[in-house]
């Protein structure tokens, strides 16, 4: 845990700083629902407002991404543009579009005094169909990560704060990752 | 040299290399060969990559002494390092004993380069000096000639660090000159005329030939269409209605220079709306302050031109980055974007430009990964071999030749990348 300043939301419930290995996978999962049924404008909703969606290059904290270049590093108005993009503008790189099959295990729980940090490995496994012989699809390409979420209540639902996604091939020459990972 | 034989036509054809760029008074036409054969490609990386110069690493990527980058000069491995005097050598990594590589990383410092095979050791300037058990050569064995094989020449500009491998040939700043003026004015965007590269490169891959890369990052006739999404993006965060930016990418001209290099040049001028210069001059008061203090307002005006800058034949000069293209095979490409921060600006002004950058360029970019595809679908619309040629005379008509004897185009035209084939042709001659 890093020593970023999170505040922490009045919550319905004092007692409940923070949740089961059962809760932590029943949001992971239903996330991983989200992005692989192209639900981004409700996948928009799991994030606090001032939520980070990271995938950093290199492994670190996200108080020193800023000084740095990030694969990704969006916070609400990129991750807003971002879907909107992807979903109502003439994308090239999604078109045609990513199916998406997304893995979550190994998840693990930890209490802090911010609220909830999960650790969990990803497995993101993704196609793009085209036509015969088309360069740079019908190729399925796998993707593992290893993560981290950061939760904080608002209106006494656990929303994240903090989405990190640190790939195995994070400092590779990456092909198309125009999809939510 | 005879080009594969793909097609009844172009059995009988059999162009050779120079037969591939195909240029009359009103027409310029390139052979679908060009970027398909094999054959080309491996003549290229001798032609151009081994016998030109080509750009290697950036000063600030190996700092300080014992400090080293590995990359490639064509598809051969190289190390760039920097040696205890300071001095900057490239090195061939390949062990003159049997040839293993002799350095692995991406990056990083050393007191020397050991051979992982035998222990044979090379200090940071390549000399060889430490030959494992050496009872088994004989006492007078020359060691003198048997370091790393170093580049036969590596030459800097303003940081910016070139090698060649030919021993004879122009000089780097023979080479550079058409485009030195630009060079120098990208630079001085930076009140201290530099920057300093930071150490999280985006990298891309395409199954694609490398010159749909070079041929890209300064066509201004693609934006509308492959961008559009893009520009739609800026219109809802509320930076301008596409129609704007649309009016604004009709301005500017499009330059093919001497020796290759090449290109896109929108001026904003100090207009804050147009220029990227503008804006930060108005968005951090201190960094106009410090760009006045060096340059008057007509040099200023020029400098905050928006220009995408290609240096024959594997570097260019972006806002936000180097982007240098790495060819593999004839299909098969890496492109490495390294993001660097101008030196002596305010510190959330180069972070507003690497902001900027995550949000058009690299992997899940709004705006690269669309061009990426463009490459990937030309290269799988060579395989349609039924065509022969592509039409790159855009703008011929209306190009103009000014004193400097640099071709000027409109914005949209394909006056640079004529440029980049003719020295192309004179390459593989």
């Amino acid at each position: 845990m890093t020593n970023t300043e999170v505040t922490r939301t009045a919550t319905r419930s004092p007692e409940a700083t923070t949740i089961t290995r059962a809760e932590a996978e029943a949001l992971l999962f239903l996330e991983c629902r989200m992005l692989d049924e192209l639900r981004y404008e409700e996948w928009l909703t799991l994030f606090t407002d001032d939520g980070l969606y990271w995938l950093p290059i290199v492994d670190g904290d996200p108080e020193d991404a800023p000084k740095l270049i990030s694969i990704l590093y969006d916070d609400a108005q990129r991750r807003s543009e971002r879907v909107y993009r992807t979903l109502h503008t003439p994308v090239l790189d999604q078109a045609p579009r990513s199916r998406t099959v997304h893995m979550v295990t190994n998840v693990e729980v930890f209490a802090t005094a911010a609220g909830p940090r999960i650790l969990c490995n990803m497995l993101v496994s993704e196609l793009r169909p085209g036509g015969p012989q088309q360069g740079g699809l019908n190729e399925t390409r796998i993707l593992p990560a290893r993560c981290e979420y950061r939760l904080r209540q608002v209106d006494g639902e656990w929303r994240i704060t903090l989405k990190k996604v640190l790939l195995l091939e994070a400092d590779q020459p990456l092909y198309n990752l125009a999809f939510l990972i | 040299m005879e080009i594969r034989k793909t097609g009844l036509k172009l059995a009988k054809s059999k162009p050779k290399f120079v037969d591939l760029v195909r240029e009359t008074e009103d027409t310029f036409d390139l052979h679908t060969e060009i970027k398909a054969a094999p054959e080309v490609f491996d003549a290229e990386m001798l032609k151009i990559f081994e016998e030109g110069w080509v750009f290697v690493a950036h000063e600030s990527q190996v700092p300080a002494p014992g400090d080293y980058k590995t990359s490639t000069i064509g598809t051969q491995p190289i190390v760039v390092s920097r040696n205890e005097d300071g001095e900057i050598y490239v090195l061939l990594n390949r062990c003159r004993h049997r040839g293993t590589v002799v350095c692995r990383a991406d990056t990083g410092h050393s007191n020397f380069f050991r051979c992982p095979y035998h222990g044979w050791t090379y200090a940071n300037d390549g000399s060889l000096v430490g030959m494992a058990m050496a009872e088994g050569w004989p006492k007078d064995f020359d060691r003198s000639e048997l370091g790393l094989k170093k580049a036969a020449r590596v030459a800097r500009y303003r940081g910016l660090i070139f090698a060649s491998l030919a021993e004879e040939g122009p000089t780097l700043e023979e080479h550079l000159a058409p485009a030195k003026k630009y060079i120098d004015a990208w630079f001085d965007r930076s009140p201290l005329g530099s920057i300093s590269v930071i150490p999280t490169a985006h990298k891309y891959p395409y199954p694609g030939n490398w010159k749909w890369q070079a041929e890209n990052g300064y066509d201004g006739y693609h934006g509308n269409f492959v961008h559009e999404s893009w520009q739609r993006v800026l219109e809802l965060a509320g930076e301008a209605p596409v129609s704007d930016i649309r009016k604004f990418r009709r301005g500017g001209r499009a330059v093919g220079l001497k020796n290759g290099h090449g290109l896109l040049e929108r001026p904003g001028g100090l207009n804050p709306a147009a220029s990227w210069a503008g804006r930060m001059m108005v968005t951090h008061p201190e960094y106009a302050v410090a760009l006045r203090e060096n340059f008057d307002e007509e040099y200023i005006d020029y400098v905050s031109s928006r220009r995408n800058i290609f240096i024959f034949p594997n570097l260019y000069l972006f806002d936000t980055h180097l982007r240098v293209i790495n060819p593999v095979t004839v299909d098969s490409t890496e492109v490495y974007l390294y993001v660097y921060g101008l030196d002596g600006v305010p510190e959330e002004m180069n972070e507003g430009r690497f902001r900027a950058h995550e949000r058009f360029y690299g992997p899940t970019g709004f705006g690269a990964p669309d061009d990426v595809e463009i490459f990937v679908s030309n290269q799988t619309g060579g395989n349609a071999r039924g065509v022969e040629w592509s039409i790159y005379s855009r703008g011929m008509h209306r190009e103009t030749v000014n004193e400097e004897g640099e071709f000027e185009g409109h914005s949209t035209d394909e006056a640079p990348v004529r440029a980049f084939y003719r020295e192309w042709k004179r390459c593989m001659a």
